[in-house]
């Protein structure tokens, strides 16, 4: 099991606690964006295009915790821009750790390993840290060589201090199943405590627009790649997902469940789609018309899968029936439980 | 010949550079969805003359009174600035998302591979097995 005990006891008397207070649209993970500059640009990232005045505004600790405050979800996502970039993110980080919120700092770790002084092991604080595959793959998505083998370092160097470490990978269409697979090894054999993938949104801002998945195509590349999965990859996510992406179960998105905030406000209507901005979190919860997103609902969500929208379906579906919890259960020991 | 099509063939990307230019409110509402989907910074003109050069993030066209949101160019916070109060746009700004990065990317794993095979080759050569 990739979550420690008491993380998953807090997520799930969290979810537990909403459902009995008959609250629909509660928030599992907050995507806090500090900043939107990063030292990468990606090919498959629609994030960083702004103006540079734009990019050299970022959030102050004072708003990062008074969103995480208001929003209430017990995980705290950091993505970005690059994370290490910003010179206060120590103090932001301390900051939501002390309101027991568990962080998960995102990071290209180009910086990483030389910013580790700065920081506090704690069972609230996970580095999770961007890997799209093995060398090859890695340093051709993010558009720069050498970038894979600094990250690798600087997970060594964070599990060597008693840091939790995690992966985050974004698959892309003409993924190689095999080749993903021999990056789990990889990955699990560097001893991280478990790892985070998800398909790639299709962004029209990224520069690259021709390898995004198509929702049938997902299925079929993570089906090739989960089938007879390996006992010691372990998995920071909900076993239900990774069966939504292998098309054995159905969802809709949940855009409400990792709602995001940066610069720019309260993010409609979730960490992908750009529909504008809300002032306070309570506007955009009661503002939003969520109807009009999900598969089916928008022609921009149609290949979406993404765990942003779909990770919070499952882990409410999860919650919402005995099966589900009892199969949850099951797949978290048993991964390849039929 | 419509603008768009003339900026293309300019070969910049589809907004940058164009003007647009509001009598009435017929159009307004279309060219402001336009600059909040924009990624880079456009230039208004307003009912008083001023102009505001800045990024729009985000728009408000419901209700009595629309409204932009912006972040200024040269000044710090943000601005809200009425439908209303706009009488012309202008894109003014380079279009950041106007994707070079990709190009730029490939062009170098390109040269990349001609130096390493050109390596190979040459080390090949030396040791007598070309």
């Amino acid at each position: 099991m990739a979550i420690p005990l008491s993380q998953a006891f807090t997520v799930a008397t969290y979810v537990l606690r909403q459902k009995l207070r008959g609250n629909k649209h509660y928030p599992l993970v907050l995507m806090l964006e500090p900043l939107f500059r990063c030292n990468l640009a990606c090919a498959g990232c629609g994030k960083i295009q702004y103006p540079e005045h734009v990019l050299k505004r970022r959030l102050t600790p004072e708003e990062c915790w008074a969103a995480a405050e208001e929003c209430g979800a017990p995980i705290v996502s950091v993505p970005g821009g690059e994370p290490l970039i910003h010179p206060e993110m120590p103090e932001i980080v301390r900051g939501l750790v002390e309101r027991k919120k568990y962080v998960y700092l995102c990071t290209n770790a180009l910086l990483m390993e030389r910013k580790l002084d700065e920081y506090t092991p704690s069972k609230y604080l996970t580095f999770s840290v961007h890997m799209d595959g093995l060398r090859e793959e890695h340093d051709i998505a993010v558009c720069r060589g050498g970038v894979y083998d600094i990250a690798v370092g600087a997970i060594k160097a964070a599990l060597a201090r008693g840091f939790r470490v995690t992966t985050n990978t974004t698959l892309f269409e003409g993924a190689n199943p095999e080749r993903v697979r021999k990056f789990f090894d990889a990955m699990m054999d560097l001893g991280v405590e478990g790892m985070m993938i998800s398909p790639g949104y299709s962004y029209q801002k990224a520069p690259d627009q021709e390898h995004f998945l198509r929702r049938n195509r997902t299925k079929e590349l993570f089906a090739a790649i989960l089938t007879d999965r390996k006992k010691h990859w372990d998995f920071n996510q909900s076993p239900l997902f990774l069966e939504f992406l292998m098309g054995k179960r159905d969802y809709q998105c949940t855009p409400w469940g990792n709602p995001t905030y940066n610069i720019f406000g309260w993010q409609r209507p979730c960490y992908l789609l750009q529909d504008g901005y809300a002032a306070t979190f309570k506007e955009l919860i009661e503002t939003t018309d969520w109807d009009r997103y999900g598969t089916g609902r928008n022609e921009q969500c149609a290949d979406c899968m993404v765990h942003c929208g779909y990770e919070p379906s499952a882990v409410h579906d999860t919650f919402s029936s005995w099966s589900a919890f009892t199969r949850t259960a099951k797949l978290t020991f048993v991964p390849n439980a039929r | 010949m419509p603008q768009e099509q003339q900026a293309h063939e300019l070969g910049r990307p589809q907004w940058e550079g164009l003007v647009f230019r509001f009598k009435n409110q017929i159009g307004l509402f279309e060219v402001i969805e336009a600059a909040f989907d924009y990624r880079g910074d456009v230039s208004l003109e307003l009912k008083d003359g001023s102009r505001i050069d800045g990024y729009i993030f985000n728009r408000e066209p419901q209700g009595a009174e629309p409204y932009i949101q912006l972040f200024p160019k040269d000044e710090a916070g943000t601005k809200a600035i009425k439908y209303a109060d706009i009488v012309a746009i202008e894109f003014t700004g380079e279009d950041t998302a106007f994707g070079k990065s990709w190009a730029a990317w490939v062009a170098k794993s390109e040269a990349l591979r001609t130096a390493e095979a050109e390596r190979t080759r040459a080390e090949a050569e030396a040791r007598g097995d070309l």
